[in-house]
């Protein structure tokens, strides 16, 4: 049986896609047969994350409506064997979805994988509750700013009560906090929105945090998700990420605004 | 023979209607001690007392004949009108038909369980928003965060909720509302029209607060308030908020 986890936000732009591509990179990567679907029907964007846009012939509207079995339509990454993506259609909309062919589906893929990451669209509508409907789990992808931690919030209610779990009043989905695009020294400026704050507001568990990085551009821009750049701050705290995922303890990193010594001022040292 | 009636050749037409009422729930029969305690209320919030209508509640009384017509006369000296009486035996029921009360059967007493409103489905008009106390039963209380969009409400009671409001979250309440939180949305007590009711919270930031109808907006707030502990009651038909000693 896989672990059914959504990538969710409410707001747009926050970095659903990019953390959904990172974190199954992630799991992936270590040995965990690990399958992420777009659920962004019409804004096609996970294969342009994940790199293999080229290779895409089927998608999930094709295997929902049948015009396609589900094995035509999973990709396999190039770069890491246990990881698969079901790419959304760029020609239809959100209603080609249905809540049936869905159900169907992870039905299929829990059988032979781990992980299933669900890529949620922006949004409450009709497709961001598709993506989250069946989920054992949630990351709640916010950025330090207040427009997204209220939308953050406003999804926290609807995974409280618009999900399989909670109508069949079984165990809550699980609920974690991913802080992407943090900048300590715009925090420590007070332009941002600090750690402390989100947390109060948010009221859950925090399963990472990502800081801004010019490595997340670059990985979105080559196609090849950030967890893969190990020197990167962004790729280290998404490896971090998914460690505590399965259930690691691992401290928390990239929070802190680190004043460059002299030497890196000299030489033009820091993170990249 | 038509039944359709013109309408404009009727004189009245009847509606059903669900008013507040206030629920007089009598444990003396004595109208001298009815009378001291009148007093002493009149006192204390005499904006209540404008001509309120009341129930007489003669249910917790274990006597067969009452002295109605004192009893009501009392209420009105201190300016509450009477209006029926609910429970008693039967020579109570017909003195006040003498004295052109209505009168009604006896509430039936249902256990009433704290922690779920989910059953409890709005009652005949006269039993709950007992204003004169303030906390009227029926309420409820929400264990957990209230989140944006979401709406948690005691149609019948006050709210506790044990955990934040946050921003674009709705809490209302019959009675009163408690939040043992910061509360960052909107919370309205009061929300049929009870003056008595009030808004407490552990931090308030609230968007809007609502008493009876009456509300303040956040631009309202004096900000030195903001992330106190506050109550928020109606004096003179206006909002006052004060800090929680």
């Amino acid at each position: 049986m896989a672990k059914i986890i959504v990538v969710t936000s409410g707001k747009g732009g926050v970095g659903k896609t990019t953390s959904a591509a990172a974190i199954a990179t992630g799991l992936a990567l270590r040995g965990k047969k690990t399958v992420v679907i777009d659920f962004d029907v019409g804004l096609r964007n996970l294969d342009l994350i994940m790199g293999c846009e080229r290779r895409v012939v089927y998608d999930l509207v094709n295997v929902i409506q049948g015009e396609a079995g589900l094995n035509q339509a999973l990709i396999r990454d190039k770069r890491v064997d246990n990881l698969h993506i079901l790419p959304a259609s760029q020609t239809r909309d959100k209603d080609a979805l249905t809540s049936d062919g869905v159900e169907k589906i992870l039905d299929t893929l829990t059988k032979d994988f781990d992980y299933i990451i669900c890529d949620s669209p922006a949004g409450i509508e009709r497709g961001a509750q598709l993506a989250m409907y069946f989920a054992d789990a949630a990351v709640v992808v916010t950025n330090p700013e207040v427009s997204s931690v209220r939308d953050s919030d406003r999804i926290l209610g609807l995974l409280a009560s618009k999900t399989r779990r909670a109508e069949r009043n079984q165990d809550a989905v699980k609920e974690h906090l991913l802080i992407t695009r943090y900048n300590p020294s715009r925090v420590d400026d007070g332009d941002m929105l600090n750690l402390d704050d989100i947390q109060e507001i948010l009221a859950i568990d925090l399963l990472g945090l990502i800081p801004e990085s010019e490595a997340v551009l670059r990985a979105s821009n080559q196609g090849i998700p950030v967890t893969h750049d190990a020197k990167s701050d962004a790729g280290q705290a998404y490896t971090d990420t998914v460690s505590r995922l399965l259930g690691e303890d691992v401290p928390l990193r990239f929070h802190e605004f680190q004043k460059k010594g002299l030497l890196s001022r000299m030489f033009g040292g820091g993170r990249r | 023979m038509s039944l359709n009636v013109d309408r404009a050749s009727m004189a009245f037409s009847f509606k059903g209607g669900m008013l507040p009422m206030t629920v007089m729930e009598l444990t003396s029969a004595d109208p001298e001690r009815i009378r001291e305690q009148l007093a002493g209320k009149l006192s204390q919030s005499p904006a209540f007392f404008q001509h309120t209508p009341v129930v007489l509640s003669v249910e917790k009384l274990d006597e067969p004949h009452l002295a109605l017509e004192r009893i009501c006369a009392v209420c009105r000296a201190h300016k509450l009108l009477p209006v029926a009486v609910r429970g008693g035996t039967d020579p109570v029921k017909q003195s006040a038909w003498a004295l052109g009360l209505g009168w009604f059967p006896p509430q039936e007493i249902k256990p009433r369980n704290l922690e779920s409103v989910a059953e409890a489905a709005p009652e005949a008009p006269i039993d709950d928003a007992d204003t004169s106390a303030g906390a009227a039963s029926g309420g409820r209380i929400y264990r957990g965060t209230v989140r944006s969009g979401q709406q948690i409400s005691a149609p019948d009671g006050d709210l506790v909720v044990i955990g934040a409001v946050n921003a674009g979250a709705e809490v209302l309440a019959a009675g009163s509302v408690h939040v043992y939180g910061a509360l960052r949305g909107r919370a309205l007590a009061g929300i049929h029209g009870d003056h008595e009711a009030g808004i407490f919270c552990r931090e308030l930031r609230a968007e809007l607060l609502s008493v009876a109808g009456n509300y303040k907006r956040l631009e309202d707030i004096d900000p030195r308030l903001l992330g106190h502990s506050v109550q928020v009651q109606l004096s003179d038909d206006q909002l006052s908020i004060a800090p929680l000693a």
